[in-house]
């Protein structure tokens, strides 16, 4: 019984991870309709960032924090110029593919310039381990949890309460008529790129501080975590991200202790059949549906 | 103070709108009438910015609009609605009129939250936009919940929001009934009395008759009247274009 209580608590703050990474495809995806397939190769970009300021000059957390978002929101920018910004709104396959190269680019370019295998990135092992009773809390993993939810709350607000955060949801409904109404479309799509390569940092930055090393395969990693973690969510809802995250990462923790590796993912993927079998709109529900169809109508 | 100069737009060998000028006065409500592919969705997207005319230039009181982004000319003063309605569907009613209120102005302010604000709104106020619009009652309200109706007078409030000098209306009458258009009539009127200008493109021939003070015709993508609804009804080449010069005065006015 501690067993499953530990793993659910692991499962929680890793699912929290993957939380982050499924808000970044999210606001991506649902709320302006574009898959952005280098979502996870931006991120690693700013993971190298991170253990190469790391390596080199043995840096603080809070600068390796801060490379590690630097490099995954530049790298994003990159990606929007090449890949989005300059291709229309309704061809969103042709932006999808694109982003795919450039996935191959980057994470090609990582490779050549860090050829070793692995890189150590610093972890949160000064902090102590938490005890309660027979159960240990890893520190990072609280952190996790709590950063997730900041986000997913800081995310809400902005999209509900701000100017610029309803002209971000405007893009998905008619660009056009987001135009017409004063809505600078390309500089809210690019600022919203910005944003959800900048969540997927923190993402990667709480993952590779988790892990303690890292390697260029983090970034097919990432984003099948984020994808999957979407999927099962339905697709273009925050809160739905967030959960779906959890969900998947409970799942796995409990797979992981009583299947081990393979069966872990195995029921990760019967999982994502599932989902997509038995909740078609996700577990966000029925509100998010017809978003989510016309998302992949568009796709 | 609207002006298209020697305005075109060639779409590989067809003239949409060919050598196109046109003066709209200030406070009046112009008509734009013609044949379907005469070229009048073209010229009102030449306006706004999403085609960049092949030649010939759009002037707004004096400025050279021809070069500006969209959104760069709504913030000039120039608004439209769509024939196919295109409201903000997942936002509310009140919502839609904020991003259009908003859209121009300062940047910074564009990620404090609504209450945050000092020094009040921008742009028209809203409470008494909802309220023209007879859409108080649905402030917030999902805009995709909203009766057909609603959404017109929705996307008419939300283009207001914009604080246009100009108002471009793409056929506001289409699926609405004969009563419905009398009303119509009555807010387009209202508007030009906030002192917006209106250009009405607009197939129902009874409404543009009515409450246009000038009315521009086209055909095959040229201007081939201007002038009074007087004047137009007594034009020949626009009977020709619309009916075949046999036809009689009547048929013009119910077309």
């Amino acid at each position: 019984m501690i067993d499953v209580v530990q793993n659910t608590l692991d499962g929680l703050a890793i699912g929290s991870a993957y939380g982050l990474l499924a808000l970044g495809f999210t606001l991506i995806f649902g709320v302006m309709r574009r898959l952005n397939m280098a979502f996870g190769s931006s991120i690693l970009v700013g993971i190298f960032a991170g253990a190469w300021l790391h390596g080199q000059w043995a840096a603080g957390m809070i600068p390796i924090f801060a490379a590690t978002l630097a490099g995954a929101v530049l790298a994003a920018a990159y990606v929007e110029r090449l890949s989005f910004a300059w291709i229309r709104g309704d061809a969103a396959l042709a932006s999808m593919a694109s982003s795919f190269a450039l996935w191959m680019q980057l994470e090609d370019g990582i490779a050549r310039a860090f050829p070793q295998r692995s890189y150590a990135f610093p972890s949160f092992d000064i902090l102590p381990l938490l005890e309660l009773g027979p159960l240990l809390l890893r520190p990072e993993f609280i952190a996790m949890f709590l950063t997730a939810a900041v986000l997913v709350v800081a995310l809400h607000l902005m999209l509900t309460r701000t100017v610029f955060g309803l002209q971000v949801r405007t893009l998905s409904e008619s660009r056009e008529a987001a135009r017409v109404s004063g809505v600078n479309v390309g500089r809210v799509a690019f600022l919203t790129f910005c944003i959800a390569a900048a969540i997927g940092g923190v993402a990667g930055f709480l993952i590779a501080a988790t892990d303690g090393q890292i390697s260029t395969k983090l970034g097919l990693w990432i984003t099948m975590k984020g994808l999957i973690a979407m999927v099962i969510s339905g697709l273009g809802s925050l809160r739905g991200a967030l959960i779906g995250g959890l969900v998947l990462g409970l799942v796995e923790a409990q797979a992981q202790w009583y299947l081990g590796a393979s069966g872990r993912e195995i029921t990760v993927f019967a999982l994502l059949f599932v989902a997509l079998i038995l909740l078609p709109q996700g577990l966000a529900g029925r509100a998010d549906a017809a978003a989510r169809n016309e998302a992949l109508r568009r796709l | 103070m609207l002006t298209l100069q020697s305005l075109s737009k060639h779409f590989g060998g067809v003239r949409a709108v060919d050598d196109i000028s046109l003066t709209i006065k200030e406070g009046e409500i112009f008509g734009l009438i013609g044949p379907n592919g005469s070229g009048k969705s073209t010229t009102i997207n030449l306006i706004t910015g999403l085609y960049a005319p092949t030649t010939g230039t759009v002037t707004l009181d004096g400025y050279d609009l021809t070069a500006m982004a969209q959104h760069e000319r709504t913030a000039m003063g120039v608004a439209r609605t769509f024939q196919n309605i295109r409201l903000f569907g997942n936002l509310t009613v009140a919502q839609n009129l904020w991003v259009a209120q908003n859209g121009h102005e300062q940047r910074r302010a564009h990620f404090l939250p609504r209450w945050f604000k000092a020094g009040g709104e921008h742009g028209p106020d809203i409470e008494e936009l909802l309220k023209f619009s007879r859409l108080h009652s649905k402030r917030d309200v999902q805009a995709s919940a909203l009766s057909f109706g609603e959404m017109r007078r929705l996307e008419m409030a939300r283009a207001l929001a914009s604080n246009p000098r100009v108002l471009l209306l793409d056929e506001p009458a289409a699926g609405a009934s004969q009563e419905d258009g009398q009303l119509l009539a009555e807010r387009i009127r209202d508007v030009r009395d906030r002192g917006v200008t209106v250009l009405l493109i607009e197939h129902m021939m009874e409404l543009v008759m009515g409450i246009s003070d000038s009315i521009g015709v086209l055909n095959f993508g040229r201007k081939i009247a201007e002038g009074s609804p007087a004047e137009i009804q007594a034009n020949q080449d626009v009977r020709a274009a619309y009916l075949g010069s046999k036809h009689k005065d009547e048929d013009l006015i119910h077309a």
